[in-house]
């Protein structure tokens, strides 16, 4: 495996440990997000058919609003000091973003996966045909979140407004995301192809690649 | 010099694209309405040209490191905001009598061009929360760079996806429009543009002085003295 790779793992690893230690995306940001889902049936008149259409726009809603607050979660910020260490350390930026994307996108997927029966239980939507078809779609919006969510957490790091301006910068440019992943449900509900969804999918993902590898260095600077 | 020309030819120049594009004759369809539009194209291009020009400013501030290119970055964005909003309201006010709503949520321009906007709000919140003169100009640099691609995404919404919107109708190889409208466009597209240039070097100025009151503040403390830095202070 080569050196990126490695680093890159490493960041991912080093992550996912401190997040199982201090529970702050497990222990606080999916009760958060669970209990939305539980809260929104409340304020409407409760008729099965309403909740039934509710259901997608309550899951796609409550994955990109808390799906942003688990990338942006504070165990995966390092203060100045440790960033200054890992770059004196020879950590490579492009490496850190694309482990801090990979250990963001384990934590989104599992959200979406804790989300997915709590919709089922409490909105009772049209039973989707074939939900296998829909994995790729879940995998590539997670991937886009988590890059977006790194991306903005990068571009706020330090900032007193982080909390609130990252994902205010963020939400918007997950539009497309939101767009591919909800009209791919909707596609399959109606038995007709995901191609040109999944494609917007790819080439959202693709573009914030690029922008999250182009950006690293001088992002890197900034926090440091 | 051109502080006080600029602005005085803006001027002269709305006057005259108001008078153009009130003397312009009304559409078979929309009537006296498309007159609107006028306004709202010309604005909603020179949005497009002040996101332009800031991802441009941005990236002449990521190469040179100079400030005037995050003065400039910073001041086309704000008048980019501006023209974006007038472009969403006159758009909303034109749709409500021509297609009987204000806003339509399967029109892939209007979405998009919301979008645009609230993206551009992002823009200018994180450059009010960062405090650090260097640190604002990178971090606004990279957002700046970045979130130019909703332009293109913008302008060719209307051939991507089908929606309310008519399609392109200046291309460069045919324009389907009446002369008479064409240069009732063209005038307000012009004087918009001075209007643009006049708030661009006004802006500029003002955020250069901005600046100089900035060091002036700081220097009675003298040099032993420094503002904590509250950018990176975790």
């Amino acid at each position: 495996m080569s050196r990126f790779w490695r680093q890159a793992l490493q960041v991912a690893k080093r992550d996912l440990l401190v997040e199982g230690r201090a529970g702050e995306g497990v222990g606080i940001v999916l009760p958060f997000g669970a209990l939305a889902v539980f809260v929104v049936p409340l304020a409407t008149s409760g008729s099965a058919s309403l909740l039934a259409d509710l259901a997608a726009p309550v899951y796609w809603l409550v994955t990109l609003l808390f799906g942003m607050q688990l990338a942006l979660r504070q165990t995966a910020t390092e203060t100045v000091p440790q960033r200054r260490l890992l770059v004196l350390l020879g950590l490579d930026p492009v490496a850190r973003f694309v482990g801090r994307t990979l250990s963001a996108w384990v934590l989104l997927i599992g959200l979406q996966l804790v989300l997915i029966p709590l919709v089922v239980l409490f909105y009772e939507p049209e039973p989707v045909p074939t939900p296998a078809l829909m994995l790729p779609a879940l995998a590539l919006y997670a991937l886009g979140l988590a890059m977006l969510g790194t991306l903005a957490g990068d571009l706020t790091v330090g900032l007193r407004t982080r909390t609130a301006l990252a994902p205010m910068l963020a939400a918007p440019l997950a539009v497309p995301l939101v767009m591919g992943a909800s009209q791919s449900l909707i596609s399959i509900s109606r038995g007709e192809g995901i191609l040109t969804w999944t494609l917007l999918l790819v080439a959202t993902d693709l573009a914030l690649a690029v922008a999250g590898v182009v950006t690293a260095r001088p992002l890197e600077e900034t926090a440091t | 010099m051109t502080k006080r020309i600029l602005p005085v030819l803006a001027g002269l120049a709305l006057v005259a694209a108001l008078a153009v594009a009130l003397s312009s004759p009304p559409d078979v369809l929309q009537g006296d309405f498309v007159r609107i539009l006028y306004i709202h194209v010309a604005n909603a291009w020179l949005a497009f040209l002040a996101f332009g020009v800031t991802a441009a400013a941005s990236i002449g501030w990521l190469v040179r490191k100079k400030p005037g290119y995050d003065r400039v970055a910073a001041a086309s964005a704000e008048i980019g905001v501006l023209f974006t909003a007038v472009t969403l309201f006159t758009g909303m006010i034109w749709g409500k009598p021509i297609w009987g709503t204000f806003w339509d949520w399967g029109d892939a321009r209007m979405a998009s061009t919301a979008l645009m906007f609230f993206v551009y709000l992002g823009y200018l919140a994180l450059r009010r929360a960062t405090p650090d003169r260097q640190a604002r100009a990178r971090r606004s640099a990279i957002l700046g760079v970045i979130a130019v691609v909703q332009v293109p995404l913008v302008y060719f919404s209307v051939v991507l996806w089908r929606t309310l919107h008519q399609g392109l109708t200046i291309r460069p190889d045919s324009v389907q429009m009446e002369p008479a409208m064409l240069v009732a466009l063209l005038v307000n597209v012009g004087a918009f543009s001075l209007l643009y240039l006049a708030l661009l070097t006004a802006r500029v100025r003002l955020a250069r002085l901005e600046e100089a009151v900035e060091a002036h503040e700081r220097a009675p403390a003298g040099r032993a003295v420094t503002a904590p830095r509250l950018e990176t202070g975790q």
